[in-house]
């Protein structure tokens, strides 16, 4: 993948999440949406179609399947607000219809280009589950004052705006995330030095440092893609 | 629009890759085919066409539902899922596809089985029926997610005798509720003959017991050979199972009382549970009576669970469970409800009504 479509993509998710939030799309939902956007560009050239045609309709397919559905007209009212800022909100009338076919068509064809396989395990269940256990490893007043679960959050959800979501189990993201925000936070799990098992390895069996170590490394380039997108 | 016929989309194949044969299904749903291979000639299928009309929301989140319910769950017990085809858009459909899931094809359902008389089965055939269809349950509830259709139409045999459980159509996931946070799930879910009491009474927090209800009813209808309760509506069906069951009140069922319905509806008072006794006349086994009168417990909570049932006696006790090959040998010609003779399809359950959509309240405000 180019720079550019790098950055084109960055953009593409950034504008879901807003819309979605917009919405009140729930995690999940917007999650599935960002990996169907990004699937469908794995098997599709960029110069082809319209990324924020994608993007909408990824987002009104992520809801669908995540049984949270948002409807078609918010969704199209939503997302060409959130697109043309400076424009006077849609008023119904043919672009609006236009709109609105022109999504449920590209929801067919997307359910086409990803062969009806829409179903999509996230780290977020994992991610939940670690955290419930780190807590119970932790000083309470310590993890009371350390955002370890928000910042990770925050992570997860940031890390959307790249590809690493299809090349990485949910298990080792979930794990990746935590160890990120322990590093942010220059903390560090109870007694993590004198242990024999490190607490990754507790979570998730097939984890190692140098795999936790890639994906903190992709998560970095991400944000670095976000300063040039910012800056340019 | 000329110009985009000749685009090529690898990405889906055309229906046109099969042949139809024959419809042998029509329901709420749309229709199913019997189709083949046009390579393969001698892979037969079974078509059935998502209905795509006055669809303002895209595709049907239903059949949506369907298609990632069946990819989640294979199972020698699940009906398989093999593709997805379309039709070619042209100016005769506007531009439209039409989908269709393409299934692998099972000879016989149970519903035309049961209506054919000369189908008899032996107690270990049943058995072995019985089996295999809690065994899919069991399958699908341990995978989250509740049948919602559990009747003789939708339980698939092949001529292998493999029971297969079909129509997802209203299929759903489900959760355990916690913290005290009810689910709230439509109750407008299962043909009415099937429908457990709770469904009837409005819980809208329910759980895979309803589908044991279900394979209860069915389970009796091994023997009796036609539907035990074919309730009119939602009132009679109610009365036909306090009839069978006994009267529904909070000592049987604690709670039952807080029900949305409960104060609603007329529930007949004074009744005895009489399942075993008259079922007795059909089915003579006694660990067979036992088994059915757990699967038809009022209270969902008190009724087995699909583990719990296939650990009862039934089905360790001799005759032991046999296979169904030899018996269906003996019968070449599919059956299937919907090609049953017209005596039998006049009395067609009502289906169950589609919860009523208020989504689309603000669509046209012109």
């Amino acid at each position: 993948m180019t720079d550019t479509e790098t950055k084109v993509h960055f953009r593409v998710v950034r504008f879901m999440q807003e819309a979605g939030l917009k919405l009140h799309m729930k995690s999940v939902p917007l999650a599935t949406a960002a990996v169907i956007y990004h699937k469908f560009f794995r098997g599709n050239a960029l110069t082809d179609y319209d990324p924020y045609l994608i993007g909408t309709t990824a987002l009104y397919l992520g809801s669908k399947i995540e049984e949270e559905a948002v409807k078609l007209r918010d969704v199209v009212n939503i997302c060409h607000r959130t697109l043309h800022k400076s424009k006077p909100p849609l008023e119904i009338g043919e672009t609006f219809w236009n709109l609105r076919e022109t999504v449920a068509s590209c929801e067919l064809f997307i359910l086409r280009a990803l062969r009806f396989k829409v179903v999509v395990v996230h780290p977020h269940k994992f991610l939940l589950h670690y955290l419930k256990f780190l807590q119970d490893w932790f000083d309470p007043v310590e993890w009371e004052r350390l955002p370890i679960a928000k910042t990770s959050w925050s992570l997860l959800r940031d890390s959307y705006h790249g590809i690493i979501c299809l090349n990485t189990k949910p298990q080792h993201m979930a794990v990746a995330v935590i160890y990120f925000a322990l590093l942010c936070h220059g903390a560090e799990v109870p007694c993590h030095k004198e242990a024999d098992t490190k607490w990754w390895k507790v979570f998730c069996d097939d984890i190692n440092i140098n795999i936790i170590e890639t994906i903190i490394s992709e998560l970095m380039n991400m944000y670095d893609t976000e300063i040039y997108v910012q800056t340019s | 629009m000329a110009k985009y016929d000749d685009l090529k989309f690898p990405y889906c194949e055309e229906e046109t890759k099969y042949e139809k044969l024959l419809k042998i299904g029509q329901g709420t749903f749309g229709e199913v085919f019997k189709a083949k291979d046009r390579k393969n000639r001698s892979k037969l299928v079974a078509m059935k066409k998502v209905l795509m009309e006055n669809e303002k929301e895209g595709f049907p989140i239903t059949a949506l539902r369907e298609i990632k319910i069946l990819q989640l769950l294979k199972h020698e017990n699940v009906v398989n899922l093999i593709e997805i085809c379309r039709t070619k858009a042209s100016p005769y459909n506007r531009y439209k596809s039409t989908f269709y899931l393409i299934f692998e094809f099972c000879e016989h359902d149970l519903a035309g089985l049961l209506s054919n008389i000369n189908v008899k089965f032996k107690l270990s055939e049943i058995k072995k029926v019985m089996s295999q269809l809690l065994n899919g349950l069991y399958f699908i509830h341990s995978n989250k997610i509740l049948h919602r259709d559990m009747k003789a139409a939708n339980i698939l045999i092949t001529k292998n005798g493999v029971l297969k459980l079909a129509d997802f159509g209203l299929a759903r996931a489900f959760s355990l509720p916690k913290h005290g946070q009810s689910n709230r799930y439509t109750n407008r879910v299962v043909t009415l003959w099937y429908r457990p009491p709770e469904l009837l009474l409005g819980e809208r927090n329910y759980g895979p017991a309803i589908d044991l209800w279900g394979a209860g009813c069915i389970m009796a209808e091994m023997w009796t050979r036609s539907p035990i309760m074919q309730g009119n509506t939602e009132q009679h069906q109610l009365q036909l199972i306090s009839q069978l069951c006994g009267s529904i009140t909070s000592d049987v069922w604690p709670g039952v009382d807080k029900l949305d319905l409960y104060e609603k509806l007329e529930l007949p008072k004074g009744q005895k549970r009489k399942v075993k006794e008259r079922l007795k006349a059909y089915v003579k086994d006694t660990t067979a009576l036992e088994l059915l009168d757990k699967l038809l417990a009022l209270n969902p909570s008190k009724r087995l669970d699909s583990d719990t049932a296939l650990n009862h006696d039934f089905f360790w006790v001799s005759p032991e469970p046999e296979d169904l090959t030899p018996m269906l040998s003996r019968h070449t010609t599919s059956m299937f409800e919907y090609l049953a003779p017209p005596r039998r399809r006049g009395q067609q359950p009502p289906p169950p009504k589609p919860a009523p959509n208020n989504d689309h309240h603000f669509e046209r405000i012109f």
